[in-house]
């Protein structure tokens, strides 16, 4: 049974509010820096398309537009508000917005319930009743809105990517929203829309859920929770949500609850944490404790083919493989089961020898294998029918010393990760298996930046190769069991 | 339901152990079979009913905690030890307002769980499922779930207990009735959507007797 559900209000044009060919801007002021003159300057630098219309009753010009004496000046219907004027002056800015036919505003301006103040509540009512089902504001208090597609940018996000992908993002915070994108951007994230809603007095956590889910554009949403408004309506989105695609939530501010005095035992156990572990199980949502592990959850959502991995082969040569190892892949729900004689066989028969070996973990015995050789240790493992994924290891750090060997001039010149990436890309077509890279650099001396900035190239090749890459093997594991666990489970509550 | 209604107007906020185990029965909960008495007179004729051995318990609204007040008494075998009991019960609970003994069946069964239902303040009620007896607060091994509860969610919550070997066959005794248990854990968690007066719930223990789950305790917080 589940609880009925508001319906996605009726009337919000979502798509006016995340691809505007308008918006205006009010609150910017020609000197210094305000949140709407920065607001201006990150839409022009990210290269939204779209007409912008600056408004501040003093007028003049800003970056070369006219600035709006007033909302009403504006010779066009506008499509979405960002205002940021003082508090006071908020709702007037969106009743103006409203008139010009915009569907919605965003409201970068503070000085509302987060005072904890009676004038700053005051305000936020006045807000709350200026949103309707025809204009909906996202925030107070808040960063606004990312769509790569539109170009539509939070702040100050001028140098966000303006590729668009698969991943949503909600969160109250600005601040989170930044890191995660800022993270995302080198690690391969590439987003659908992201929303910083701030204190939320209108569209907020349930209600973008909800239409995150439809959204043809989203397949994976991550969100930051602090509190949430209506947790019946919240959980019922969930669960409907999670039934068509991942949801990863990172909850804040799980404060040990304070045990009351009570006769029940069932009381004192019930504290928040305990209750919101229990909701987030229950739902099927995939539950991570920092942004770094979401990004990477939400990189595996992204890139992994839509089902559960239990059998993996794990691949390498040098230090990095170990039993240690392979015991995380456990706790994670997954296998390294052993690899049948016959596989075993050929895969002994291109390994160099002394120190190789073809169980699995398969020991390449030396981290500088080529990748031809690899390309064909990794075919042979996926004729195994109990393994869904490989993972190799690659220690790029050793082309360092190879290159100092070899007297080449440059280290980019010495690493073959050009053959590294075609050959998983291979491998991944002729076996529709995937396989995944895990690219450790434990040499991080001030004189070894050169190998970072080699490797962080070769991250890059390797996510446009459509090859999923992690940091170390603890974090890949995790994030595959994460994926796993998800499908198995939605399959079980679907099939129930 | 009467005896919450009841409760609330005279001003108390838990039920008696009895009043809460009608309670359960009214939502199809197996509890013990049971009888109060309040005068001498009644109790050969409850322990008969109910059948010895048995097990007595001081019975009032006012008292939460009857094992730490000397009030339970076990392994009742004759109507001698009955009355004996009673006379000694009454007598501790006599600065205690309308004091009773309730007169039960002894259910037979090493292994104890707990059921319990919790208001949270954004989810509603919630329904835990753990360890019983004493080590509900030593091992605090629960888990929990929003109401309404699925089927597949009561069978989730089960497993999910380190402890979850204590309903399976192991040394000698019958595996839990996995169904009875299940549906007390989905009907713990219909009476908090059904009653919003009802503030807690915590079934503890609930002994598996045989395998088949019985209320053996139970305590009621209305409001």
């Amino acid at each position: 049974m589940t609880v009925e559900l508001k319906e996605v209000v009726a009337g919000t044009d979502y798509e006016r509010i995340f691809h505007p060919q308008s918006l205006a801007i009010i609150g910017v002021s020609a000197e210094g820096y305000g949140f709407g003159s920065g607001m201006l300057k990150s839409l022009l630098s990210i290269g939204y398309e779209g007409k912008i219309f600056p408004v501040n009753p003093k007028g003049g010009e800003i970056a070369g537009l006219k600035i709006y004496k007033s909302v009403e000046d504006i010779p066009d219907r506008i499509d979405f508000g960002v205002v940021a004027v003082a508090a006071p002056l908020v709702v007037r800015a969106l009743e103006d917005c409203r008139r010009k036919d915009a569907a919605g505003a965003e409201v970068l301006s503070s000085g509302f319930k987060e005072l904890g103040t009676p004038e700053g509540k005051a305000l936020e009512e006045d807000l709350k009743k200026a949103a309707q089902k025809d204009f909906r504001i996202v925030g107070p208090n808040c960063f606004g809105i990312y769509c790569p597609r539109s170009g539509l940018t939070i702040l100050p996000g001028a140098e966000f990517p303006r590729e668009s992908g698969p991943i949503a993002f909600l969160a109250q915070s600005g601040g989170m929203t930044n890191d995660f994108i800022n993270i995302g951007k080198w690690l391969g994230l590439r987003y659908s829309k992201v929303v910083s809603f701030g204190n939320g007095v209108d569209l907020r956590e349930t209600e973008l859920l909800q239409y995150l889910g439809d959204d043809p554009e989203t397949k994976v949403i991550c969100m930051y929770i602090e509190g949430i408004e209506d947790g019946d309506a919240f959980f019922s989105a969930l669960q409907q949500v999670t039934a068509r695609k991942p949801v990863i939530i990172y909850k804040g501010g799980l404060s040990p609850a304070g045990q009351r005095a009570v006769a029940s035992h069932t009381a004192s156990m019930g504290g928040s944490k305990a209750i919101w572990d229990a909701i987030l199980h229950q739902a099927n949502v995939v539950r991570v404790s920092s942004t770094w592990e979401m990004a990477q959850a939400s990189l595996a959502f992204a890139m992994l083919p839509e089902r559960s991995y239990q059998g993996i082969t794990v691949a390498g040569g040098g230090g990095a493989l170990g039993v240690a190892a392979c015991d995380e892949a456990e706790e994670n729900g997954i296998e390294l089961p052993q690899l049948k004689s016959e596989i075993q066989e050929k895969i002994m028969a291109i390994l160099p020898k002394p120190g190789s070996s073809a169980m699995n973990p398969v020991d390449c015995a030396n981290p500088g294998v080529p990748p031809f050789i690899l390309k064909d240790v990794l075919l042979h493992a996926a004729a195994e029918e109990r393994v869904g994924l490989q993972i190799l290891i690659q220690l790029l750090y050793v082309y360092k010393a190879f290159q100092r060997r070899e007297n080449m001039q440059s280290l980019r010149e010495a690493t073959p990760y050009i053959e590294l990436a075609d050959m998983m890309a291979d491998v991944q077509r002729q076996t529709g298996k995937p396989a995944i890279l895990v690219l450790p650099n434990n040499r991080q001396n001030l004189d070894d930046l050169d190998l970072e900035e080699v490797r962080r190239e070769a991250w890059r090749l390797f996510i446009q190769n459509n090859v999923l890459c992690f940091e170390n093997l603890t974090e890949a594991f995790r994030a595959i069991g994460q994926v796993s666990r998800y499908y198995r489970r939605r399959e079980e509550i679907l099939g129930n | 339901m009467e005896f919450v209604e009841k409760a609330i107007k005279e001003g108390r906020s838990t039920l008696s152990e009895y009043e809460s185990k009608q309670v359960l029965a009214k939502y199809s909960i197996p509890i013990t079979k049971e009888v109060v008495v309040d005068t001498k007179e009644d109790v050969v004729k409850a322990a008969q009913q109910v059948g010895y051995p048995l097990v007595m318990k001081g019975s009032s609204a006012e008292l939460a905690h009857k094992t730490e007040k000397g009030l339970i008494k076990v392994d009742i075998r004759n109507d001698e030890e009955a009355l004996k009991t009673f006379d000694e019960f009454m007598a501790n609970m006599s600065d205690i307002k309308d004091p009773a003994v309730l007169v039960q069946e002894m259910v037979k069964g090493q292994r104890e769980l707990v059921v319990g239902m919790t208001r949270d303040p954004q989810f509603g009620p919630c329904v835990m499922f753990g360890l019983g007896g004493i080590f509900t607060e030593i091992l605090r091994d629960v888990s929990f779930r929003k109401a309404p509860l699925e089927k597949r969610d009561a069978l989730e919550m089960m497993r999910e207990i380190k402890g979850q070997k204590i309903l399976d066959a192991v040394r000698g005794m019958e595996a839990a009735d996995i169904e009875v248990l299940a549906n007390i854990l989905i009907n713990v968690g219909q009476i908090g959507i059904e009653n919003d007066n009802i503030k807690e719930i915590d079934i503890n223990p609930i002994i598996l007797s045989q395998g088949k789950p019985i209320a053996v305790d139970a305590l009621v917080v209305v409001g």
